[in-house]
């Protein structure tokens, strides 16, 4: 009998209770150890050909007949009141097919406001208006044709001029709100009674996604139903928006995305583009095309928000006696913060601490969930701070860490974890990067001015997954198998280790399993964010495929006259005391022609903490008379439970390394104070790291044992884990190497610079 | 991109008919395509160069200097061992310039007359100085990649990586036009953007460069090219130094010192180059060249870490010389 039972989830750092609706029982973890025939194999990407080849369909590859190219006009200004717009000019263009501004356009409900066309217009980039033509030049041209009367309001863009008395006050209440508060014991008598205090401040810049492929949707509409191919992290989210615009129910809304060229957090549910294109082929009657440029993708499409962050840690004894921690972040004009207290509340069991989040809104674009948000910057400031306590208290910073991280239980709600290997994580970095070859003050490096040092930090992170989550495993009368389910494999590797699971538990080849996703048309699927995919998706096709193996199984009984329990399925194959017979001739001598199997995430132990470990160490060198930074190797351990495919596992490892990577060195976006213009809205000053700037080494390990309470396959998400410790292991061997304290991501010349020269460092 | 018309003629003479009649010269495209697709530059007919014979590849006739011809690619530069062992500085220069792709792409004549990297500059909607606009914005804005010194009205910087390494062998350039032809000193192409003149170039309607001479006796010298950037490839210098020097019984003669990417225009001065005649370019004379060289740099808000690159990068280059 279906019945409701309680979970819990955690998403990008946020607990949530829930209520779901489970069927069956679900399967017992195998144990460590266990020999498989497709988990825990690397394999290389099913679609890796199809990918390499061009073959592969993404987003901007949609073209449909008579379809209608649309650009949108955007603000010039950060602040603004749109007193007119007159398109005439714009209109009488040929080849311009509609106009839609905030005086002509439908109500369209997204986050939280009535329209898209914004009355005032809050960041350089917001939307005015938009044209749809029958090419993209023509819709070009016609921007420039319209004519907007700007009433300018008083801005401010820089997060600590916002905090600031002078600053204009952008919401009723102000621009700064408390978003997240956490206590436990008392940190200022923590702090008192501490021998050494380290009170320094921290800032992180503003990153951008710049994913590969940029945002975009492209809409048609038949005149019953909306299909809308979109570049998404969550095709059931950009439907739930769309129906929330367009007030259409949810059977008239079909949203796919085959092949997706990156998100990062930020493409997460509808855009505006999205609905735009919808009212446009919704009016016209012709599939309607709204593509970002990357330009509109690095002012328009989200951002990772710059910090500012106070520590405050004290340490007596060889322990940490208490943290205090204050973020603010510039959200722009988002609507939440990605709070960078996380890591103080949760990583390591120290009695007294505070912490306070703020968010801080300003004239300039909205953030968005950016790979670990939050915890990224919050760990910059964290790991720092407890190595230059550890440096300022004469002990290892290792040594440090290990008394305060070897809790079974969770600090901040009191839980136990459900696994925990982080003590193990350092021991293996520990060995991997010779951390008994650090010494204090660092090493001379491969020339007289050049310093060599070794650092490290800690990651936590969710990633245990959770429901719902289906698949079905259709079983075809040749054998082969296609798997189904309304997830969407944004580049990570989904659509491989789905295939996996399933040929693994229903024992068929891994070629013969055909992986369906990104499509609304599917069972549900959830957003592919929060490193939730492989431990919610996961376990859900390991029961499908169960299912189906056990029809398989029934069917083969019957046509080989054989007890089931002597019966085996292997690589496709029957396999009886006697004989083998291929999956398809047993299903030739029954004519049900489509065996279905399916499943359901079943729920999470409430009583527990799911999370993820992990450990980076860096081995840097820095020229101290130029302040540039070399990071010559990154040791990346993380506990993420059961690997399924070391393969597109590392290969999440060295992506997140590098992405990192450029968070640590060299990615900022520069907003003029003045204009509030992006000033680096391209690739060439918004500075991605090239593969010259790739570590000479990146070592990637795994504590790689099952969660035996997480879920029926003991795995939990990697998405994210990898971005999270880098900066601070890499800032923490500069300051290793030099004596050099940079305490503002990203560690660029000018800041090295400076800290080597109060430091004294440079000769 | 606005429309225009396209023509790619094969002889010299009818491209610069073209040129006198308004048509902007396209090479390598490499500048000129980023300038148009970002609004900067709306030409309404374009002249292709690549057609025309003569103006491509270098040679080195005996005794008489090196050739290049202005329609040369960068990687051809680059990659030639011959060159390289004739004016090693180039190639040093050239590998870190922009990117292969870029390098293959780019010319010789169109990376000597490429147009500056400033943000507000390279934003069409940010009506600056340079681009007939009341002011710049970058001296009280966002201004790290900025000029340090040298600069008036504009506070650009000279982007080139190959500029700095010509000058220090004392290239000249061939020039030419409808109305004929002449010869300058490299360093004579390039202007600071002051008062009523806000060009970057001293190039006249309708002139081509066609070729980049460089003096037989400059060859003698040694020289270098150093280059600090934001990371390790595909960025414009933050700072870059050419040094170049001949050498009589150990001492320095000739000393040539060119920063790249701290003023609007290639930063030379004759006195820090003079203070290192018979020097042994030892610690104490590079520091005083560099203070000759950097003497009323006056950094802005986020670009005082120059000034420190700069030092160092010239005692650096000045030092390997006699390594």
């Amino acid at each position: 009998m279906p019945r409701v039972v309680k979970s819990r989830e955690e998403f990008e750092g946020e607990i949530f209770e829930s209520l779901v609706l489970v069927e069956g029982k679900d399967l017992p973890v195998a144990p460590a150890g266990t020999e498989f025939s497709e988990i825990a194999k690397s394999r290389r990407r099913v679609d890796g050909q199809q990918r390499v080849t061009g073959r592969a369909r993404y987003t901007q590859d949609v073209y449909l007949p008579g379809m209608l190219h649309v650009r949108v006009l955007r603000s010039p200004y950060p602040r603004a009141r749109v007193r007119r717009i007159d398109t005439k000019k714009a209109e009488a263009l040929p080849g311009v097919r509609g106009v839609l501004h905030r005086f002509n356009a439908p109500k369209a409900a997204f986050r939280g406001e009535e329209t898209i066309f914004r009355e005032e217009v809050r960041f350089v980039g917001d939307e005015v208006a938009a044209i749809a033509a029958d090419d993209e030049q023509t819709a070009v041209e016609a921007l420039r044709l319209i004519e907007v009367d700007y009433e300018l309001l008083p801005h401010v863009v820089d997060l600590e001029e916002a905090i600031g008395d002078m600053a204009p006050r952008l919401d009723t209440d102000g621009n700064v709100a408390e978003a997240a508060t956490h206590k436990r014991g008392d940190a200022k008598r923590g702090l008192k009674e501490a021998d050494f205090v380290v009170d320094a401040t921290y800032r992180t810049s503003t990153q951008l996604h710049n994913s590969l492929e940029t945002h975009g949707a492209v809409a048609t509409w038949d005149g019953e139903q909306l299909t809308v191919y979109e570049s998404t992290q969550h095709v059931f989210g950009v439907r739930q928006g769309l129906r929330a615009a367009l007030k259409l129910p949810f059977s008239k809304i079909r949203v796919l995305c085959d092949y997706m060229g990156g998100g990062f957090g930020s493409k997460g549910g509808v855009g505006k583009y999205s609905i735009i294109a919808s009212l446009f082929t919704m009016q016209l009657g012709r599939p309607a095309r709204c593509i970002l440029t990357r330009e509109e993708e690095n002012i328009a499409a989200g951002n990772r928000s710059a910090t500012l962050q106070q520590m405050r840690i004290g340490g007596k004894g060889g322990r940490i006696t208490a943290l205090e921690h204050i973020s603010w972040a510039n959200v722009g004009q988002g609507k939440w913060v990605a709070n960078p207290t996380g890591p103080t509340n949760t990583l390591y069991d120290i009695a007294n601490l505070s912490s306070k989040s703020y968010k801080v809104v300003t004239n300039a674009g909205s953030l968005s969930a950016f790979r670990a948000p939050g915890y990224v910057e919050g760990t910059f400031a964290l790991e720092s701070a407890i190595d230059e306590l550890a440096e300022k208290m004469g002990v290892d910073p290792l040594t440090l860490r290990r008394k305060h991280a070897a809790s079974p239980k969770d600090p901040m709600v009191g839980k136990r974890y459900s696994d925990k290997h982080l003590i193990e994580c350092y021991r293996i970095g520990a060995a991997e990067i010779g951390w008994q070859r650090r010494r204090a003050g660092g090493v001379r490096g491969s020339a007289p001015h050049r310093r060599r040092g070794i650092g490290m930090a800690t990651q936590i992170w969710g990633g245990g997954g959770g429901p719902p989550a289906y698949a079905t495993v259709h079983v075809n009368s040749d054998g082969t198998v296609v798997l189904t389910c309304g997830s969407q494999d944004i580049g990570t590797g989904t659509r491989t280790v789905l295939a996996q699971i399933c040929a693994d538990e229903l024992g068929v080849e891994l070629e013969d399993v055909h992986v369906r996703l990104g499509d609304t048309d599917n069972p549900y699927g959830p957003i592919s964010a929060g490193s939730l995919t492989t431990a919610s998706v996961g376990p859900a096709v390991r029961l499908a495929a169960r299912d189906a193996r056990e029809q398989l199984l029934g069917a083969a009984a019957g046509v080989l006259e054989t007890p089931v329990a002597e019966l085996r399925l292997e690589s496709g194959v029957v396999v009886t005391k006697g004989a083998r017979t291929p999956l398809a001739e047993i299903l030739g001598k029954v004519d049900n022609n489509t065996v279905i199997g399916k499943g359901g995430r079943h729920p999470n132990d409430p009583e527990l903490s799911l999370r993820t470990f992990g450990a980076h160490f860096a081995d840097v060198e820095v020229d101290v008379q130029t302040g540039e930074i070399t990071v010559e190797h990154i040791v990346a351990v993380h506990d993420i439970g059961r690997v399924i495919n070391p393969t597109t596992a590392r290969s999440q490892v060295e992506g997140g390394v590098l992405q990192a990577l450029g968070f640590a060195l060299s990615e900022e976006r520069f907003v003029d104070r003045a204009t509030g213009r992006v000033m680096n809205a391209n690739l060439e000053n918004y500075k991605v790291p090239t593969v010259k700037d790739v570590p000479a080494k990146i070592t990637v390990k795994f504590v790689d044992r099952p969660d035996r309470k997480a879920n029926n396959l003991g795995v939990k998400g990697l998405g994210e884990p990898p971005i999270i410790p880098t900066a601070a292991a890499i800032a923490n061997a500069v300051a290793n190497a030099t004596g050099a304290r940079v305490r503002h991501a990203p560690l660029t010349r000018a800041r090295v610079l400076e800290a080597l020269a109060i430091a004294g460092a440079r000769s | 991109m606005n429309a225009f018309s396209y023509a790619r003629p094969r002889a010299l003479a009818e491209a610069l008919r073209m040129l006198r009649n308004g048509a902007m010269a396209l090479a390598g495209g490499t500048d000129l395509l980023g300038l148009m697709k970002d609004g900067l530059a709306r030409p309404d007919s374009l002249v292709d160069l690549t057609g025309i014979e003569g103006l491509r590849g270098w040679s080195h006739p005996k005794g008489r200097g090196l050739r290049i011809g202005a329609l040369t690619s960068l990687v051809e530069l680059e990659t030639s061992d011959a060159l390289a062992k004739t004016m090693p500085i180039l190639r040093e220069s050239l590998q870190d310039a922009a990117t292969v792709q870029l390098r293959t792409m780019g010319t010789v004549g169109g990376n000597l007359l490429q147009r500056n990297r400033c943000w507000y500059f390279r934003d069409e909607g940010t009506v600056c100085w340079l681009k007939g606009g009341n002011r710049c914005f970058a001296i009280d804005g966002e201004n790290r990649y900025h000029a340090i010194i040298g600069a008036q009205d504009c506070v650009i910087v000279s982007p080139s990586d190959l500029v700095p390494a010509l000058l220090a062998y004392d290239a000249e350039i061939a020039l030419t036009s409808s109305r004929g032809t002449r010869q300058m000193k490299l360093g004579d192409l390039f202007v600071t953007p002051r008062g009523r003149d806000r060009r970057e170039h001293a190039l006249r309607s309708g002139e081509l460069i066609t070729e980049v001479r460089v003096p037989e006796a400059a060859l003698a010298r040694r020289g270098t090219y150093l280059k600090a950037m934001d990371r390790k490839a595909w960025s414009f210098a933050l700072v870059s130094v050419a040094a170049a020097a001949k050498f009589e019984r150990g001492l320095a003669r000739d000393v040539r010192l060119i920063l790249g990417g701290v003023a609007p225009v290639p930063w030379r001065v004759i006195a820090a180059e003079k203070g290192l005649e018979g020097s042994a370019l030892d610690d104490a004379a590079c520091a005083d060249a560099a203070d000759r060289l950097l003497a009323g740099a006056t950094p802005l808000r986020d670009n005082g870490y120059k000034v420190t690159l700069a030092r160092e990068l010239v005692r650096r280059a000045l030092r390997s010389l006699v390594a």
